[in-house]
């Protein structure tokens, strides 16, 4: 007997985001008119796209991950080379080194880093400050500058800081990373007041934040899915593509650093700690992720056979 | 418009329009057609011309077209016998004198004339790209508030020096031009002459020694627009709005005004900046091209003040409130901590320094409304004795008397407003306040009082949250603190009776009587198919916002979780259910919800998210409902408690037949009324009985049963269904004999 799929007619669309152009590599993200990968009821859209977390300093990593990377996490230019050659459609450059409880640098250290990655390769950058906000502000100032025309997304526009962040990006053609924590509510306002200071909207990407598989995934899960669910229904104000750190937040948890016997159960950290970072990407691109940063060059290797899968 | 006025800009922009026109011609002479014209590091070539016509001036014959055009937008001046409206004419003669200006100094910059310089002082001249996008970044993320184009002198060197030094203090970049007509020095001389440093650091910048260099700010504002507003040069009419809504500046004229200034005013008036003069010229007060007015004239020496400092003060206050321009207050300037760790804080009787109000003491707040012109903002007076004096051990009388200005203040926002200064006052360290109107009570600790805490510092902390949280609607606070009994006590008879009007107005604000619900929306973080439908006769089901509430609410931030909900096409006045409202909810649940009635029970009530004060069931057994309160543990007629009954209903589902509730909405003229209303109610909560006893007893009066309360079974009579049906039978309940509710 025949079985009837039953099929979901939707109104509304993600939008579109291209990063890069001006020489640089082109990256376009969104365009779904459907739930993730559901083929059957609308029109294939960009699959889900992965960037790569580099660092302009030498990260606190676990040693597992450390090593993985071996010595090009010394140099961002390097790291950012062998991140492209793992497969990263995009780099994601953290600016560590700003935070005034590390090295405290300041916008011309991060002109210069961002100077040199962009020179390192041709893919598009996303460039995240310290996340405090006055050193957010001072350094994406002096990056977004430096990058105009090449557009990069600059983040993290968040509800109590987005204002300047949103003013560079819209004078030099960035994208802006609107940054909530967990809430729906807030995630559609922040896309309100962003879009409200003149960034356009098809300029926006939302990091409406994930925890971790076994640190909030849950939440995470249901907050892309209702923001998706939301957007396909025609709220235009969710028709925002997605951005989930899925890496960062993995390699933030015990799962992901505990040392191997502790317990025994737990088996090899390494094996352990990747597919940690897998299953958490997995559940994010089920809910809606457009865009996923990783950590680890395993685990990118096996989220984009999925990718591949889901796709073909 | 003022002919008066349009005449003399009319005249000055015909005067600069020949000007330029003079300056070209002898310019194609010399330097010759050719000769390039660019402004220090931009690319935006002449930015007024090409940021609203989207022509680009490189070399000295590209002007041609430019004074062509000017000359097509200069009328006449009006006739001695035309009175029409002119406010046309005046706009584009102000852009003509713009354009003109600029002409004039792109020519001067040909030839290597600018920047000019006097005295061997070099002023700004242009501003370059660089210097713009910081600018423009600080005006877009609000550490720059705006900027003042101040033209002319000030009545002297000390007057000078103090309107700059306000205006920066409250965040105004500054620009200065001044001319030879105004009599020798002009205000970048006085603020040289008084050793001010000049510059961009210090957001002070004289722009030249000519009315005609006030274009470069305009140029300035014309490609920060473009530059932040995301569109192209020539898009006049976007780049003229963005300017209105988003950059906060206007023009300070001091001294006497010529055409020229007439005629560039009314060019600034195109952007959205209002004109503000010290000398006495004719108002122009209609709000439209500007936010509010669009000249107003201060003369000097008539405004209120004891000395020159004060009249400065008062005249920036007076810019900075023309413009609409809001200001944060960063932190609350008092002598002791601030913060909302301490909003729970309990100061011991042993620690006590001064007491005003609770039990046998006298204390109370009123907050009202008053005129822009009849307060002072930030004036803070205290009236009788000070903490530092109280008796140890005795009460303080003390009479809060808070009067707030504001060009959205609406005086149905007294009570709202009002209400705040609790959660206000409590977060001061050694400061604990309980109540409002004349309940209010407030304990002071010790170490406060020792720490240089006195009563105008009250006064300080609720300057500051006001402005912050309300500056949406607030322009102007004045606040008096009286703390002598007999004037207390005098004031308390008048504020009680403000109270009671108050109460009477809240009592009057109807359903039927206004046009717009609103919605509340801020629980769907988890409950994503809720929404709250806020009448004046039914407040949010947390018990938490009133109609009132959200009305203000969405005043201060229209983006937020209250919206509001036109009520359209009535379909059932029985129900409430009306058009507008269902196409909002169903709009704003992701469609899970089509129908939304407010007065019933029975069909499609509201939802539910998980914050309710009461929940309401239906008693089939009785005919009649139930309402169980969150703080009532025990168990109810349902078989439930309130936690059970909750996890039914709970989440956003509506489920008819039950329904979350406020407290107050019981003794509501609307509380189920299609069912019938609160002769419904078979059971409540005892101390729901308890607490609202009054209003349950004027309610069951208005319906003419007045022994209803006594018929309503409550917990310690019965918490099971036999138990209270047998109560309700003895008593005679009228939802007994009532048409089935099913």
């Amino acid at each position: 007997m025949a079985v009837e799929i039953p099929v979901d007619k939707w109104t509304g669309k993600i939008r579109e985001l291209k990063f890069g152009g001006g020489g640089r590599k082109e990256v376009i993200i969104g365009g779904a008119s459907t739930l993730p990968y559901l083929k059957f009821e609308g029109e294939p859209c960009n699959p889900t796209r992965v960037a790569i977390t580099i660092h302009d300093c030498e990260p606190p990593y676990p040693p597992g991950l450390l090593s993985a990377w071996g010595d090009v996490v010394k140099d961002p230019s390097e790291w950012a080379k062998k991140a492209v050659e793992i497969g990263a459609d995009i780099i994601c450059l953290r600016l560590t080194s700003a935070h005034p409880e590390t090295a405290n640098t300041g916008a011309v250290e991060a002109k210069a880093t961002v100077d040199k990655v962009l020179s390192a390769v041709d893919v598009p950058l996303i460039v995240l400050g310290p996340g405090v906000a006055e050193k957010d502000n001072e350094v994406l100032m002096a990056v977004s500058e430096t990058a105009k025309g090449q557009r990069i997304a600059l983040g993290n526009c968040e509800e109590k800081n987005y204002k300047t962040i949103a003013a560079v990006a819209i004078s030099d053609g960035h994208i802006a990373i609107a940054k909530t924590p967990l809430d729906i509510n807030l995630a559609k306002q922040l896309n309100v007041l962003v879009s409200d200071v003149g960034v356009p909207m098809d300029s926006i990407i939302m990091d409406p934040d994930t925890g971790a598989l076994g640190y909030g995934i849950e939440y995470g899960y249901s907050i892309n899915e209702r923001l998706r669910l939301a957007a396909l229904m025609g709220d235009s104000m969710c028709q925002i593509p997605i951005i989930n750190h899925a890496g960062p937040e993995t390699w933030r948890q015990k799962e992901a650093r505990a040392a191997e016997g502790v317990p025994a159960e737990w088996g090899s950290l390494d094996e352990r700690a990747v597919i940690w970072e897998e299953l958490t990407a997995i559940a994010c691109i089920n809910s809606g992720a457009d865009l996923l940063v990783m950590n680890h060059p395993k685990a990118v290797e096996m989220i984009k056979a999925t990718i591949g899968k889901l796709s073909a | 418009m003022s002919k008066y006025i349009a005449t003399r800009a009319l005249r000055g922009a015909q005067a600069v329009v020949k000007e330029a026109e003079d300056a070209l011609n002898a310019a194609m002479q010399s330097p010759g057609p050719d000769a390039k014209i660019e402004l220090p590091m931009t690319a935006y070539y002449l930015p007024t011309i090409y940021g609203m016509l989207g022509h680009k001036v490189e070399k000295i014959s590209d002007l041609q077209w430019v004074v062509d055009y000017c000359k097509t937008i200069v009328s006449p001046t009006p006739a001695d016998n035309l009175w029409t409206p002119y406010l046309g004419e005046t706009l584009d003669a102000g852009m003509a004198t713009l354009f003109a200006e600029e002409v004039i100094e792109g020519i001067g910059y040909a030839k290597g004339e600018r920047p000019q310089s006097k005295n061997g002082y070099t002023y700004n001249g242009a501003i370059d790209d660089v210097q713009m996008r910081t600018w423009g970044v600080a005006l877009v993320d609000g550490r720059m508030t705006g900027f003042a184009a101040i033209l002319g002198r000030a009545k002297n060197d000390e007057v000078a020096v103090k309107i700059v030094r306000e205006l920066q203090a409250k965040g105004q970049l500054c620009f200065f031009t001044g001319d030879p007509n105004d009599g020798g020095d002009f205000i970048t001389d006085q603020l040289l002459n008084q050793g001010v440093e000049l510059g961009y650091d210090t957001y002070t910048v004289p722009l030249g020694n000519n009315t005609h260099s006030t274009i470069y700010a305009a140029g300035f504002a014309t490609r920060a627009a473009i530059s932040f507003g995301g569109f192209e040069p020539g898009d006049a009419r976007r780049n003229l709005f963005y300017n209105k809504f988003r950059c906060f500046a206007f023009a300070l004229a001091l001294g006497p005004i010529d055409d020229l200034k007439y005629a560039t005013a009314a060019g600034a008036i195109n952007y959205g900046f209002p004109v503000i003069a010290d000398t006495l010229i004719p108002n122009i007060s209609p709000v439209g091209v500007t936010q509010y007015e669009h000249v107003v004239s201060m003369p000097f020496d008539d405004i209120p003040g004891a000395n020159d400092m004060e009249r400065a003060e008062r005249l920036v206050e007076k810019c900075i409130e023309v413009r609409g321009i809001k200001l944060k207050i960063t932190k609350v300037p008092i002598p002791v901590s601030y913060g909302a760790a301490f909003e729970g804080e309990v100061v011991r009787r042993a620690d006590l320094r001064a007491e005003m109000g609770g039990k046998r003491g006298m204390c109370f707040e009123w907050l009202s409304m008053a005129g822009m012109d009849e307060i002072e903002d930030h004036k803070i007076e205290l009236i009788g004795p000070d903490l530092d004096v109280a008796p140890a051990g005795t009460k303080t009388p003390m009479a809060i008397r808070v009067k707030i200005a504001g060009r959205k203040m609406q005086i149905d926002f007294e009570g709202v407003l009002e209400r705040q200064i609790h959660h206000f006052l409590n977060g001061a360290e050694g400061i604990q306040h309980q109540g409002q109107r004349d309940i209010s009570w407030i304990r002071i600790h010790n170490s406060a009082v020792e720490k240089g805490f006195r009563i105008t510092d009250l006064g300080e902390i609720l300057y500051a949250c006001f402005k912050n949280e309300y500056g949406a609607i607030i322009d102007k606070i004045e606040m008096t603190f009286y703390t002598e009994e007999e004037t207390v006590a005098k004031m308390m008879e008048e504020a009680r009776a403000v109270y009671r009007e108050r109460n009477e107005r809240t009592a009057g604000l109807t359903d039927d009587s206004v046009d717009l619900f609103y919605s509340c929306t801020l629980c769907q973080s988890f409950a994503p198919t809720h929404v709250c439908v806020i009448n004046p006769e039914r407040v949010g089901l947390c018990g938490a916002y009133s109609w009132l509430d959200c009305k203000a609410a969405y005043e201060i931030n229209p983006h937020g979780g209250n919206q509001p909900v036109p009520k359209g096409t009535c379909l059932s006045e029985e129900k409430g259910e009306w058009e507008g409202v269902n196409q909002f909810v169903n709009a704003n649940t992701q469609q899970a919800i089509e129908r939304f009635t407010v007065y019933s029970l029975m069909d499609a009530p509201m939802t539910t998210c998980g914050c309710c004060e009461c929940v309401m069931s239906i008693l089939p057994e009785a005919n009649g409902v139930m309402v169980i309160s969150r703080d009532d543990y025990s168990n109810s007629p349902s078989g439930m408690t309130f936690t059970q009954l909750m996890g039914i209903m709970g989440g956003g589902a509506q489920t008819p037949g039950m329904m979350g509730l406020g407290k107050t909405y019981i003794s509501s003229d609307k509380f189920i009324s299609f069912e019938g209303g609160i002769k419904r109610l078979v059971w409540l909560s005892k101390n729901l009985k308890e607490e609202f006893a009054d209003q349950l007893q004027a309610a069951a009066e208005k319906v003419g049963v007045p022994d209803l309360i006594d018929k309503i079974c409550d917990g310690d009579i019965a918490q099971d269904s036999d138990g209270m049906v047998a109560f309700l039978t003895e008593k005679g309940h009228p939802a007994l004999s009532m048409d089935p509710m099913m």
